[in-house]
């Protein structure tokens, strides 16, 4: 069985006049179906590259990405951006919300995006919500909402497409403790449910036990626990 | 258009705020060019509503009508021009009247025409001069707002000719005065004191106006001596004053496009600059720069349509509230063409947004990249 999720010696590296910096170095990391991986480092050991090359928004120095087996290195702009909307689905830090659109709008507007049947995304996002538990707040604003609403929202956006690869960048950075980690519970029981590889990027080490591998990353180097 | 629709209507405030700037815009584009084709109108409106193809000029007048003078076989020999499909007089003077109690002086443009012509003006009010005795007349109604009415005498100065107004027309003026019609001979008497005014012309006239195909004007220029054929149009264009009038407006309606268009561009381009994290996050979730552009380009469109709705609106109040002797025409054909120009103007300004948003990085969405 091929890995949703698959890094091949990924390396990234920024020349500028003489001075050279490896900000990935020769890093690979598979996750299968079903599995919720994360990657904890301090902030400018790599973490944020790795996670934007995984997530088809950076091009490698070397190395490759696949997703399904399907490599995703060496692709148009335009290749990338399809990539991205049906076969990543991201949790952006601070949920990243659209200010100007309601709870279901911002589910319905990736399928607006993906030119999915109106219809069919409008009962996907209630059922999304609903299942998240934010049933109620369809018709909010971003503003209208708690910090744990919203990163729900974000998680529910991210599902919406039915991406083979979740990847979450800082999810539980504006919550406090008890909502972060009801966060990741919830994110680990979607990506084991929905048979998705699920990536995510953190510093906060309590979050570990609910995740199934942990990786190091520190200047670069990428090591399992 | 899902993001615009919901962005302009949850950014009520902006949006109202644009939405009246561009309204604004707009009114003063329709009113400018409401005052730009009623001082045309009242300028020439006679030539613009005449049903000619062009006139017949003596040659070297500047297509002036007063300088202009022809004999009255002329007419004839327009007539007979291959393309020519009707040609008939006009004579031109400019008078001051005097009402029958000498307290009311008024400038006047008379026109001599035939009765039964295609020049003959349309009948608002009393009837015709045709079949009335001579010195019967048909006048503009800016007459009537100097008290003039329906059966009053009048006296042209110096001469003291008196004439008896039979019927009014409308929108009928010509060097901004209003139109006096009359029979040809009526006009020849006031104009021609005596033959050696009008050039040893026995039967003189200004100007030969004539219906035809396409090609009558070049026909009748090769085919006649001594004469200069010009368009309507080109006519109209050479009354005195028109173009510098015309081009006065212009100048201004240029600069008000140019600093609509600005406007807009500016407007949008910060609103732009302002969504640049969220553009970012939108690329990194999968849309594309043609997606997002289109969907900003749609909302300038949309927003420009609305607000030029309004502008037109708010020119036809205005309109309605100009008094009678301000010279102001605005028809809907000049709204929708400058309402389309606005609108390409606003679309062409928010290529700038467009460029903008293809240089977003969605790499930005991702916190802090080392």
């Amino acid at each position: 069985m091929t890995a949703r999720l698959s890094i091949q010696n990924v390396s990234k590296t920024y020349a500028q006049a003489d001075d050279v910096t490896h900000a990935v170095r020769n890093a690979s990391l598979e996750v299968d179906a079903g599995e919720l991986v994360a990657i904890v480092g301090p902030s400018g050991s790599g973490k944020s590259t790795l996670l934007a090359m995984a997530g088809a928004l950076l091009v490698p120095t070397e190395g490759e990405v696949l997703i399904d087996g399907e490599p995703i290195t060496g692709k148009s702009d335009s290749y990338l951006a399809r990539v991205r909307l049906r076969q990543i689905g991201f949790i952006l830090q601070a949920s990243n919300l659209v200010p100007f659109l309601k709870a279901s709008d911002q589910l319905e507007v990736m399928g607006y995006l993906a030119k999915a049947d109106r219809k069919a995304t409008r009962a996907r996002a209630a059922e999304l919500m609903d299942e998240l538990g934010i049933g109620g707040r369809a018709n909010r604003y971003p503003e209208e909402m708690s910090g744990g609403e919203r990163q729900r929202v974000a998680i529910a956006r991210a599902l919406i497409n039915d991406p083979a690869v979740i990847l979450a960048d800082e999810p539980t950075a504006n919550l406090d403790s008890k909502r972060g980690r009801s966060v990741v519970e919830m994110l680990s029981r979607l990506v084991r449910e929905g048979g998705k590889a699920g990536v995510m990027v953190t510093h906060d080490e309590r979050m570990l036990d609910l995740v199934d591998r942990t990786y190091h990353i520190a200047d670069g180097v990428l090591v399992q626990q | 258009m899902f993001l615009s629709l919901r962005e302009v209507r949850h950014s009520r405030l902006r949006t109202t705020l644009i939405l009246a700037v561009i309204a604004l815009v707009a009114w003063l584009v329709f009113l400018l060019s409401g005052l730009a084709n009623g001082l045309a109108t009242d300028n020439g409106a006679t030539l613009t509503r005449m049903d000619a193809n062009g006139l017949v000029f003596e040659k070297d007048t500047r297509l002036f009508l007063h300088r202009s003078i022809l004999p009255m076989e002329m007419v004839d020999a327009v007539r007979a021009v291959d393309g020519v499909s009707d040609a008939t007089p006009i004579g031109h003077l400019t008078v001051t009247i005097t009402n029958e109690a000498g307290n009311e002086r008024v400038d006047a443009t008379v026109l001599g025409i035939d009765p039964d012509s295609f020049l003959a003006p349309e009948i608002t009010r009393g009837e015709s001069f045709a079949d009335a005795p001579a010195g019967s007349v048909v006048v503009d109604e800016e007459l009537s707002r100097h008290g003039f009415s329906v059966g009053d005498m009048f006296k042209v100065t110096p001469a003291g000719t008196e004439f008896t107004i039979v019927g009014f027309t409308s929108d009928e003026k010509y060097n901004h005065l209003p139109v006096i019609f009359m029979p040809v001979s009526s006009w020849q008497d006031l104009k021609f004191a005596s033959l050696a005014e009008s050039g040893g012309i026995a039967d003189p006239i200004s100007a030969v106006a004539f219906q035809g195909n396409g090609s009558a004007l070049d026909a009748i220029a090769k085919s006649i001596d001594g004469v200069d054929v010009a368009t309507r149009q080109q006519v109209i264009e050479a009354l005195p004053g028109y173009s510098s009038e015309m081009s006065t407006v212009k100048t201004i309606l240029a600069f008000l496009f140019l600093i609509a268009s600005l406007v807009m561009t500016a407007f949008f381009y910060i609103i732009t600059l302002q969504k640049t994290n969220l553009l970012g996050v939108l690329k990194a979730l999968g849309a594309t720069t043609r997606t997002l552009a289109l969907d900003l380009v749609g909302q300038v469109v949309l927003l420009t349509l609305v607000g030029a709705a309004v502008g037109a609106l708010l020119a036809n109040l205005t309109a309605a509230m100009i008094p009678a002797n301000v010279p102001f025409s605005l028809s809907n054909d000049v709204v929708f063409v400058y309402g389309i120009v606005l609108i390409v103007v606003a679309a062409l300004g928010s290529l700038l947004s467009v460029l903008r948003i293809a240089r977003i990085d969605p790499l930005i969405a991702i916190g802090r990249v080392e």
